[in-house]
């Protein structure tokens, strides 16, 4: 079956620099494919690339087979949207509904179908209450929102999403997963950009790492999460024994205090997790809760990222 | 969801009517600069007519065999220049709007053609400019003494409608200039008001120096002054249209020509350079 979206051997460059260099991308029909790398990666090019905003300089990208350059732009755009990174991206003396109802005008429904799905868009992003207001007198967040009711106007096999979340409050960006998550249910291959790393564990089928517009990494986040063993976790302890946990932890791990009954705990080479839990445990100090200081993700991409 | 059963004409047109009912909702929104723009209108003819105390009548050329004053003639000169003023500046101005607000990517990554593009973003204009000019030739003659010939409305109309297209391919260049170089109103300002004095807008042809009198003679908005004067104010019927269409039609079809090639220009160097929707 055909990709919704195939990018091959992508390259732009803007002058000297060169933005993506090569860039292979697959996303599969009901896949959320996450888009990492840091800031100047060539994350926002590719997408304005996906877009028809920019030529690339070389490659070839396929939305739904259909290659771009053999079919028109109006058709081309008919195969995708887009939630844009801009915060304002919507007229601002228009109310959210009418926006709503202009752009599902343009992206050709009819009238009577274009305030139809107006009104399920709004109440889908929870801006139902807020239909009538001015895009104005919304927050950011509620601007983002909309931003996202209207790529959801017409159900298009990609949709292509630039940091939704960075403007949102944990309920907003929670419920704009969420709505991506719909969304790739009912079949759509979702792109989505992002710097919140936390948020693809259990959201993302798939993780893309650029790293100056080179693919660094692909694949899941599970095997992101392979790629490094966390040493650094913070404990929270309860009763202490007679010894204290320095003791316990000789040639195991070094500890130092994090305050209120927390403890750093940074591995030695060769220490594994469990052994020193079980030597604070059997030392009688009762282990309450263990979390890693820094999320696996976090170290993943901050290794393949930095500086090589 | 998408109609795919409508052809794709019949789908184009519909997204002019979104745009119009957009752009209506906008201008209702700010009430002060619509009043302002009333306003505005109104305090030029008062200027004038004022100013027209001033101009020995013997010197205003007669319109069909007619002495006018003045304010007649200077009426006909606001209501088409305002007209040619605004459908110039919208073109630009809207596109110029799109790129600082930051809604001209997103528009661009929806399925339109650039055609319905650029008619979209002065759709409202073309609606209400007529009605405007309608409007104020109506309170001009209600409240400063001017005696328009009703049966040289029509005529008028129709003049007016010819060389709509004609300033729209303008506005499409400056359009086009307004992607590639971002800031164009000075300029368009600049040439907007050549054209204007340079037309027997304000000042008869007459009085004019005899190199600025050789320009007008080949300026296109003398001809739709002229003509709009001949039928509003001297009484000459139908006769006048058919120069005027006949010489608009032409000049319209390659002003639109060029603008619509060099918006398309435009938009592919941007897209080239990876800096549309950019400011």
């Amino acid at each position: 079956m055909t990709a919704p979206l195939e990018v091959r051997a992508l390259c732009r460059r803007f002058g000297e620099v060169e933005v993506l260099k090569q860039v292979d991308l697959k996303v599969e029909a009901g896949e959320i494919h996450a888009l990492l790398g840091p800031n100047g990666a060539g994350k926002t090019t590719l997408l304005r690339i996906l877009a028809g905003l920019c030529d690339p300089t070389e490659g070839e990208i396929f939305i739904q087979g259909a290659r771009s350059g053999t079919i028109g732009y109006r058709e081309w755009r008919k195969l995708f949207s887009m939630v844009p990174s801009g915060e304002r991206t919507s007229y601002q003396r228009l109310s959210g509904y009418e926006n709503l109802v202009f752009f599902g005008r343009l992206y050709g429904l009819s009238r009577v179908a274009a305030k139809r799905r107006s009104g399920e868009c709004l109440e889908m992003v929870g801006l139902a209450d807020a239909a009538s207001r001015r895009v104005g007198l919304y927050s950011q967040g509620m601007q983002k929102r909309l931003a996202i009711a209207r790529a959801l106007l017409v159900d298009p096999p990609l949709l292509l999403i630039d940091e939704a979340t960075q403007s949102l409050d944990p309920e907003g960006a929670r419920l704009t997963r969420v709505l991506a998550k719909d969304a790739a249910r009912r079949g759509a291959a979702v792109l989505w950009t992002t710097q919140r790393l936390d948020e693809i564990r259990g959201f993302a089928d798939v993780v893309t790492i650029l790293r100056r517009g080179e693919v660094r990494f692909r694949g899941t986040v599970a095997e992101l999460s392979g790629t490094v063993i966390t040493r650094t976790f913070l404990i929270q302890v309860g009763a202490v024994g007679e010894a204290g946990p320095a003791e316990l932890l000789e040639g195991l791990a070094d500890i130092t205090v994090a305050g209120d009954g927390h403890y750093r705990l940074s591995l030695k080479d060769g220490a594994s997790l469990g052994a020193t839990l079980a030597a604070l445990v059997e030392g009688g100090i009762e282990v309450v809760a263990c979390r890693e200081e820094i999320s696996d993700v976090e170290e993943a991409f901050v290794r393949i990222t930095g500086p090589s | 969801m998408i109609d795919a059963h409508r052809p794709a004409v019949v789908e184009e047109i519909a997204k002019l009517g979104a745009f119009f009912r957009r752009n209506l909702l906008i201008a209702v929104s700010y009430r002060m600069a619509f009043i302002a723009d009333w306003f505005n209108l109104v305090l030029q003819l008062v200027i004038f007519s004022l100013v027209g105390r001033l101009v020995d009548p013997a010197r205003i050329p007669e319109i069909g065999g007619r002495a006018i004053s003045y304010v007649e003639f200077v009426t006909v000169g606001i209501a088409l220049m305002s007209f040619v003023q605004i459908a110039l500046s919208r073109v630009l101005s809207a596109i110029r709007q799109e790129q600082l607000i930051g809604t001209l990517d997103f528009l661009l990554t929806t399925p339109m053609a650039p055609t319905t593009l650029q008619i979209g973003l002065v759709v409202y204009d073309l609606f209400y400019v007529p009605i405007r000019t309608g409007v104020f030739l109506a309170l001009a003659s209600l409240f400063f003494d001017i005696s328009l010939n009703p049966s040289g409305l029509l005529p008028a109309l129709v003049i007016m409608l010819a060389f709509i297209p004609f300033v729209w391919g303008l506005g499409m260049i400056s359009s086009a200039a307004t992607l590639t170089f971002r800031r164009g109103t000075g300029v368009v300002g600049l040439i907007t008001a050549a054209f204007t004095i340079l037309s027997a807008a304000y000042i008869p042809l007459e009085a004019l120096p005899g190199w600025a009198r050789a320009f007008a003679s080949v300026n296109p908005f003398t001809l739709a002054l002229t003509s709009a004067r001949e039928v509003l104010l001297g009484g000459a019927g139908w006769a006048p249209v058919g120069r005027a269409v006949s010489v608009f039609l032409p000049l319209a079809a390659v002003s639109v020509a060029i603008g619509v090639f060099s918006f398309r220009l435009a938009m592919r160097r941007e897209r080239r350079l990876g800096t549309l929707g950019g400011y």
